[in-house]
């Protein structure tokens, strides 16, 4: 929590990507005054626009979004590449389609939850992303878990391709629906170490080569 | 009788080089297909009773796809339903009535004529094939058959048998409905049947069969096919452009007119219904969360998974108690499973559990699935206030028997957490010595 309140001195600065009005106004009034909006986009080009013009710390980005290549999210993302390191991007979807999440994670961004997250929830995940942190919805930590495998990894994997006991464990945690600090409180580790964890399953979900991981993407066209 | 009826049906195989009588055969009588064929081949030389036997097979002996749609054409014939159908009559005034008992006459009589309608085709070249057994057998008795205008009229009539065989009952609609004679067996076929068809025709109109005659012919009519093959060429590929364009539209369209169906059946009428409701909260969370559901299953719907195995089942179980409370229900599973009658009392307890956590739990309920090698289980997790397993009343079944007698019978396990942050039900089913082992990991459903 302390985290947390030291960032009121500071608000983070958003970007809110998505094709309909309606529901960008909407979020704009649900997130709280931690959060100040400073950019909208409706397109592909716009967002592309906007975030290389105010250079925003997240980017709350919809994964189908019209104009560019057609590419929605990922090619925002792609396009955004040389502020990789300023702006962080939390992927928003009202698909929670397999092919569209994973996609998006591992076209770069930090996290993924639904639009029927409710507005103290997307507050504390833009925060968490704004911290260098990753968001797991628990739909996300099932498709982790689906891909890379519920047993834990022998000494002779490649250390991106498995998960290690305890990613397994706080993963299942997340995918059962648990809140980081019900994970931290449930496993008797310090939030921090969740979301270090949770950090490095992302890392391993954008980077892994993994077999069984790409035959998992192939066959919902993913790559 | 009883190991005639273990035999294979005796159908043409698709696996063919002419007309797929000798695997067909050879399915048959188990023998390998090799030695049917050099059998047949053996056989024309003696008299050309192979060929005979091979070209009655390849009438008398339907395909597999002829044969398979034959017999379920029989019993419900799409021509005369009310006939091959007689369970009701419709009356003039409306009702429908039992038909009396003298129906199975007209029935057996339709019967009868589809029968000759189907096999009409049969039947007249079986009748040409025993025109040309009675003209072989002449020749062996010695009497003058004009062979010289015989055989080229029967190379033709084979050439042009050959080409239409690419049409026979099972390819006719894909080819008039696809045109896609594009394998190239199908081309070879063609090709072979063509040259027949032009040979025999040069040997008929040349008459005498001499060589040279033969040759000077043939590229003069190789020289007009070519003319007028130029001339047409464009013509057919405009035409061809022109069909496959409004295929095309035609496809399109038809998915549109789906699309459009199912949105009006379904999210038209939800939004109407909201618009009506629009006072009650509860009931526009709950018919918005519905439409939500169904609309997302029909979009993102994989053709390829089967319906029917547990987290298929689990996730039927959540919408159930979801339309039942207008609670959430959220479902994540890894891996799936089999159903079997362990794992039906899994999703019953399951259901038991979310509608617990859906009746005394606030908010969103969570529900986990996984299963792989060693078993399923199951979480279900409500953020309510909590209580205490220990001091349910004996008398209250739910949590006592729906859930822990249930899975206890069965060889599985109850954990059950609550604090005042919440409760987690957790099912575990573990896998029955390694008999039950056929779990499909990566199949789990988002």
């Amino acid at each position: 929590m302390n985290a947390l309140s030291e960032q009121v001195a500071r608000k983070v600065r958003v970007v809110i990507v998505d094709d309909h009005a309606i529901f960008r106004s909407g979020l704009k009034a649900d997130l709280d005054s931690r959060i100040d909006v400073v950019g909208e986009a409706g397109t592909v080009e716009q967002a592309i626009a906007v975030i290389a013009q105010v250079r925003p710390e997240v980017v709350l980005l919809d994964v189908h979004l019209p104009g560019g290549l057609g590419g929605g999210g990922r090619e925002v993302i792609g396009a955004s590449s040389p502020l990789r390191g300023s702006t962080s991007f939390l992927a928003l979807s009202v698909s929670d389609a397999a092919e569209d999440v994973v996609a998006v994670i591992r076209a770069g961004a930090r996290g993924y939850v639904t639009k029927t997250i409710s507005g103290p929830e997307i507050s504390d995940a833009v925060i968490r992303v704004a911290d260098g942190d990753a968001v797991f919805s628990p739909r996300l930590a099932g498709f982790v878990l689906d891909a890379f495998g519920t047993s834990p990894a022998g000494i002779a994997d490649d250390e991106l391709d498995r998960l290690s006991a305890r990613e397994l464990e706080v993963m299942r945690l997340i995918a059962r629906g648990y809140s980081y600090k019900e994970v931290a409180k449930e496993l008797f580790i310090s939030i921090k170490t969740v979301e270090t964890h949770v950090s490095a399953v992302l890392r391993k979900l954008q980077l892994s080569s993994r077999h069984e991981l790409t035959k998992w993407a192939a066959e919902r066209r993913l790559l | 009788m009883t190991t005639a009826m273990q035999r294979p049906p005796l159908v043409r195989s698709s696996d063919r080089m002419i007309a797929g009588v000798c695997s067909g055969l050879a399915d048959h009588l188990g023998w390998p297909v090799k030695y049917i064929r050099l059998g047949m081949v053996l056989a024309s030389f003696a008299g050309g009773a192979g060929l005979a036997f091979y070209a009655w097979l390849w009438v008398m002996v339907p395909t597999a796809d002829e044969s398979a749609r034959r017999n379920s054409r029989r019993p419900a014939s799409p021509i005369a339903p009310s006939v091959s159908m007689p369970s009701e009559v419709i009356t003039p005034d409306g009702g429908a009535q039992p038909l009396p008992l003298s129906a199975p006459v007209p029935v057996l009589a339709s019967w009868f004529r589809l029968r000759r309608i189907q096999y009409g085709k049969e039947i007249l070249l079986g009748a040409g094939l025993l025109l040309v057994a009675a003209i072989l057998i002449a020749r062996q008795f010695g009497v003058d058959v004009p062979l010289g205008t015989l055989i080229p009229a029967a190379a033709i009539l084979g050439g042009a048998a050959i080409a239409w065989m690419q049409l026979d009952e099972t390819r006719r609609a894909g080819l008039v409905d696809k045109t896609k004679a594009d394998q190239a067996g199908g081309w070879v076929r063609l090709a072979a049947g063509l040259a027949l068809v032009v040979a025999g025709v040069l040997v008929m109109v040349s008459g005498s069969g001499s060589w040279e005659q033969t040759w000077l012919a043939l590229l003069a009519s190789i020289a007009v096919l070519g003319g007028v093959a130029l001339v047409l060429l464009p013509w057919g590929l405009k035409f061809w452009k022109d069909l496959e364009t409004e295929r095309a539209a035609r496809v399109r369209e038809t998915e549109r007119a789906e699309i459009a169906a199912h949105l009006h059946d379904s999210v038209l009428q939800t939004l109407a219904l909201i618009q009506r409701r629009a006072g009650s909260e509860q009931d526009v969370v709950r018919l918005a969360r519905a439409q939500e559901r169904e609309l997302r299953s029909w979009l993102y719907r994989d053709a390829a998974k089967d319906a029917g195995l547990l987290a298929e089942r689990i996730a039927a179980a959540a919408a159930e108690v979801e339309d039942a409370h207008g609670h959430a229900v959220d479902v994540v599973s890894v891996g799936d499973a089999i159903m079997t009658d362990r794992h039906e009392a899994l999703v019953l307890a399951a259901r038991e559990a979310m509608h617990n956590a859906a009746r005394h739990g606030g908010g969103a309920v969570s529900v986990y699935l996984e299963s792989s090698e060693t078993g399923s289980e199951v979480f279900v997790r409500d953020r309510g206030p909590g209580f205490d397993p220990d001091a349910v009343p004996e008398d209250r079944l739910g949590v006592k028997e729906s859930i822990i007698g249930r899975m206890k019978r069965h060889g599985g396990t109850v954990v059950i957490n609550s604090s005042s942050e919440g409760t987690e039900v957790r099912l575990k089913l573990p896998v029955e010595n390694a008999d039950k082992a056929e779990t499909r990991n990566g199949e789990a459903k988002g």
